[in-house]
């Protein structure tokens, strides 16, 4: 049957077959893969057992039994793991009833015998090449033939998508990590709204007010799907967050996605800028730290650092407002998007912070680095110093900065909302926060998921960004 | 004035090896740094003259820093030539022990490391416990000047003196006995009675107690316990020592307040003293209904210390216990608590707490809820990520191999010993959580409104920003200075605990 492929065809199909029994191995590519090329592994599946039956499988397995059954091996196993089992109680003082352990020593008896039998068996197989067959093994052998693989690439599509992308370690990466980050994405929206519903507040009656009748209440809650069962509106916002469509607010009657739309560039624009000076201000304050340990400049340096992860936003933005505008007005006091200076006060309090964050890390992680041997080699190779800081040590120590630097992002734009109600930005947290007095549930959902969604999304180009610069990842990805 | 005979890097490490040089070079900087705040604090731009208390404190701070710093080049002068610190230089330190007066604790507690010559943790914590008392018993006595005082303001007092009273006996008792290897027998009644002192909320006197009976107990005998070991490792870093000695002035100070302080100056409004400025009645001002600030402050520590703690002590033991579990079983378990802890880890805590508190209302046990669901997965991360390291560890596999059960194992054997980044974890957390209460306060959405915390208290004072700037300013410094105090803590107790250096 295999005759006919070409040399070339052949070397593609053992390359498919490969990654075929790879994935038959992993529990859950097993399911995805059967499930996502179930034609095609019918018409394997009939294959495999018409050849089975064909060969002689099952008398090879009978014969092998009966065998291992007169040779007086299961009683012999029994007997064994009896007194094994005696020796132990003895030996820790237990008092085992006969019977207990008469079955403990049947069940290792049973398992030992099943295991011996597997080992003559697949001896059996090894001397016997017509009964060497599994169903990775039958698929390799009707993959050789061009015509079945043309059949199967047309009715099993989907199936020779995943193994493309499982065939790449990056790509099967990628997809494993995009994959949990769905997952994620949907958990938030489970626990979110989970919360909201089993709320004791009352949104129709915070709304409508003291004087709503029991039917206006009940026209609400039909009118916003709230008389609903759980999961149908557990279903209803699942799908609302996938097409974009949230309802509308409760206060206000506006479209949540469109009002969402307009709040977060301003949160995210104000965040990303932050996150960009800070980076650029902590970097060299840490690695010049770190280069000077415990002289005068790293303790000034590091108190500095710890002060600004001390420093309420708020309290920060309150004595920015006190001195910059209100004493010596350089700065407008609320933020204006059209006025470039109204942004200033607002990003120095946002990335204080992460400025601090950034540069203690910095400092520890380029400390750990440069005491390592293969600094202590470049040096003694004759590098200078600033070679071996900027081309070693710099670039090894970047990695848990990167992690801290996408961990707090995502802390800065879930607290930016403390920062945009002092400056008065309406930004995506000021809008959390003024919804949730009612509580507007939509809004509140939106909100949250929305910029959770955007952490998630920073934090799989965080974890994609070490894949490619730390090279122990990368060789490990290799193995993967 | 330097010795020809010795190189640069001699000098550097006869420095460098002492630690009353590095306690005196930065006790002088922060104080000059504070002589300069209070300096220009107290010029009124308004009418270009200086006020005359907070000047009299300014120069008073220099006087200290100067002498200070003289102390300083002399320990320095000291070292170069004869490697170590002359009699009559630590004798200065009785001297600067004045500084107290001024409420200056760093030069106090660099001049207390001065006088004496072979220091111990005992030493170190008994000075430290009574610093604490010191303090305060100088703050509470700011109510003498209050129209009335609080009932069990005298005998608060009473017992404030007679704890101070009884803690310089144990530090006078430490300082001449706790050198022995074996500590003589009426130790222990030393170590009773400080434990005993320790109700006020004094932690010093509580780890000194405990410290003196672990060394009764062990008799010299072993080298000392790993409590020991800790405890003196942390003594020795000026920082954290004093980040704790601030932690604990708030802890005794929000305790025994419950005795020497009157709660109505706090809450009820006094519409004849409204927006006062700072005086010697009302120590940081009022606020727009009247309300004496101190009083507040002092109430909200009570508030801040408890949610901080709550909030971090409730999702360690629940984040710790999953982590544990998921670390030791491994598998299907781990992956099944891992992935779930991600979908929280995924929502940032401020905002997971303003969506619980949009569903359940503001309150503080809300409040305290909400904080704690949002730290579980990081807990959970670190204790798995110790679990998963111990138990490869060849003493787990010894238990086992003697059949403990799994339960035992974890608990006994695991546990306790991936306890050490969690506790370093936790220090540095209480900080983020004080932070996060008063930011959920200041919106809204945290305590109570009607409840002296510190959040509500910059709330109200953030509407007279333009006229009466105190009245956020002082709140605000109460909340860096308690969140810089477990800043300060956690780095210490990271260095104390770091297992590398074992």
């Amino acid at each position: 049957m295999t005759g006919h492929a070409t040399a070339r065809g052949n070397g593609f199909a053992d390359r498919i077959a490969a990654v075929f029994r790879k994935m038959l191995f992993h529990p859950t590519y097993r399911l995805l893969l059967l499930l996502a090329g179930a034609p095609v592994n019918l018409i394997v599946y009939a294959v495999y057992l018409y050849r089975k039956a064909g060969h002689g499988y099952r008398e090879a397995v009978e014969e092998t039994t009966n065998r291992l059954l007169q040779s007086g091996l299961k009683d012999r196993l029994l007997q064994e793991a009896r007194e094994q089992l005696v020796r132990k109680h003895r030996f820790f003082g237990q008092s085992v009833s006969e019977e207990r352990t008469e079955r403990e020593a049947a069940a290792i008896a049973a398992r030992k015998f099943e295991a011996a039998l597997k080992e003559q068996l697949a001896k059996r197989l090894a001397e016997d090449t017509r009964l060497q067959l599994s169903f990775s093994e039958t698929y390799r052998s009707l993959a050789g033939n061009p015509l079945f693989l043309a059949l199967s690439l047309v009715i099993g599509w989907p199936m020779y998508l995943l193994m493309a992308l499982y065939a790449n370690p990056y790509s099967k990466y990628i997809a494993e990590r995009l994959f949990m980050t769905v997952l994620v994405i949907f958990g938030v929206a489970f626990i979110v709204f989970t919360i909201l519903y089993i709320s004791p507040m009352n949104p129709a009656a915070n709304i409508l007010g003291e004087t709503a009748t029991a039917e206006q209440i009940a026209a609400f809650n039909q009118m916003y799907g709230l008389d609903q069962p759980y999961l149908v509106q557990l279903w209803d916002t699942f799908r609302g967050i996938l097409t974009f469509d949230l309802g509308k607010s409760f206060a206000g009657n506006e479209n949540v996605t469109t009002a969402i739309a307009n709040k977060f560039p301003v949160t995210l624009t104000l965040t990303v800028i932050s996150t960009l000076i800070a980076v650029v201000i902590a970097l060299p304050i840490g690695i010049i730290s770190a280069t000077r340990p415990n002289s005068f400049f790293d303790y000034t340096f590091m108190f500095i650092a710890l002060l600004g992860l001390s420093i309420p936003n708020f309290w920060q933005g309150l004595i920015f407002i006190l001195n910059f505008s209100i004493k010596l007005s350089w700065l407008p006091a609320t933020y204006n998007p059209d006025n470039w200076l109204s942004a200033i006060m607002p990003i120095v309090v946002l990335g204080t912070g992460l400025t601090a964050a950034v540069a203690r890390m910095t400092r520890s992680s380029t400390l750990e680095v440069i005491h390592e041997d293969y600094i202590t080699t470049a040096k003694a190779k004759g590098l200078s110093r600033r070679q071996v800081l900027w081309k070693h040590a710099v670039g090894n120590a970047l990695i848990p900065i990167i992690t801290v630097i996408g961990l707090q992002f995502g802390g800065m734009l879930g607290g930016a909302a403390v920062t945009e109600k002092v400056f008065n930005i309406s930004g995506i947290g000021s809008y959390i926060v003024d919804k949730q007095f009612i509580p507007d549930i939509p809004s509140i959902m939106a909100g949250v998921v929305y910029t959770a969604i955007t952490i998630s999304i920073v934090n799989v180009i965080v974890d994609l960004m070490y894949a490619f610069f730390d090279p122990r990842i990368r060789s490990k990805m290799k193995q993967y | 004035m330097t010795n020809p005979s010795l190189t640069k890097q001699e000098v550097g490490f006869r420095l460098k090896s002492c630690p009353e040089y590095g306690q005196a070079s930065f006790a002088g900087i922060v104080t000059i740094a504070l002589a300069v705040v209070l300096l220009l604090n107290s010029y009124q731009t308004a009418t270009g003259t200086f006020k005359s208390g907070v000047l009299a404190v300014s120069v008073a701070y220099f006087v200290f820093a100067l002498l200070q710093l003289a102390v300083w080049r002399l320990i320095r002068r000291d070292l170069v030539r004869a490697g170590e610190i002359k009699g009559s230089t630590r004798a200065l330190g009785y001297v600067l022990m004045l500084s107290l007066l001024t409420a200056n604790v760093f030069v106090a507690t660099a001049a207390f490391q001065l006088v004496k010559r072979k220091k111990n943790a005992a030493y170190t914590l008994a000075v430290y416990a009574l610093l604490t008392t010191v303090l305060v018993f100088a703050v509470t006595a700011f109510n003498l000047y209050k129209p009335y005082v609080a009932n069990g303001f005298l005998p608060g007092m009473f017992l404030l003196i007679a704890t101070a009273v009884l803690q310089l006996i144990a530090l006078i008792l430490t300082a001449l006995f706790a050198d022995r290897t074996v500590l003589p027998g009426w130790m222990a009644v030393v170590a009773g009675v400080l434990i005993l002192t320790a109700a006020t909320g004094n932690l010093f006197a509580l780890f000194l107690g405990l410290l003196l009976i672990a060394r009764l107990r062990d008799k010299g005998i072993t080298s000392g316990s790993k409590l020991g070991d800790v405890v003196e490792r942390l003594s020795r870093s000026s920082t954290s020592m004093l980040g704790l000695l601030f932690i604990t002035f708030l802890l005794t100070l929000a305790i025994t307040s419950l005795m020497t302080f009157d709660y109505s100056f706090a809450i009820d409004n006094n519409y004849s003293a409204i927006l006062q400025s700072p005086s010697l009645t009302y120590p940081l001002g009022t606020d727009n209904f009247g309300r004496d600030l101190f009083s507040r402050i002092v109430f909200g520590a009570r508030i801040s210390l408890l949610v901080g703690l709550l909030s971090t002590l409730i999702p360690v033991l629940i984040g710790g216990a999953l982590g544990a579990i998921s670390g030791y079983y491994g598998r299907q378990t781990d992956n099944i608590i891992m992935r779930a802890l991600d979908v929280l880890y995924a929502i940032p805590g401020i905002l997971l707490a303003i969506a619980i508190i949009a569903a359940f209302g503001a309150s503080t046990v809300n409040l305290i809820l909400a904080l704690s669901v949002g730290a579980i997965p990081t807990y959970a991360r670190t204790m798995r990520a110790n679990v998963m390291m111990v138990s490869t560890l060849e003493y787990v596999q010894a238990a086992r191999a003697f059949g403990a059960s799994d339960f035992s194992i974890l608990f006994k054997h695991i546990v306790p010993n991936s306890v050490a980044p969690m506790i370093v974890k936790s220090s540095l957390t209480i900080g983020t959580a004080v932070i996060s209460t008063s930011s959920l306060s200041f919106l809204g959405l945290g305590v109570e409104p009607h409840i002296p915390e510190w959040g509500n208290i910059l709330k109200l004072g953030s509407a007279y920003l333009e006229t009466h700037a105190f009245t956020a300013i002082y709140p605000g410094l109460a909340i860096i200075a308690l969140v810089l105090s477990f800043n300060f803590l956690g780095d210490g107790l990271r260095d104390a605990l770091d297992p590398k250096l074992d």
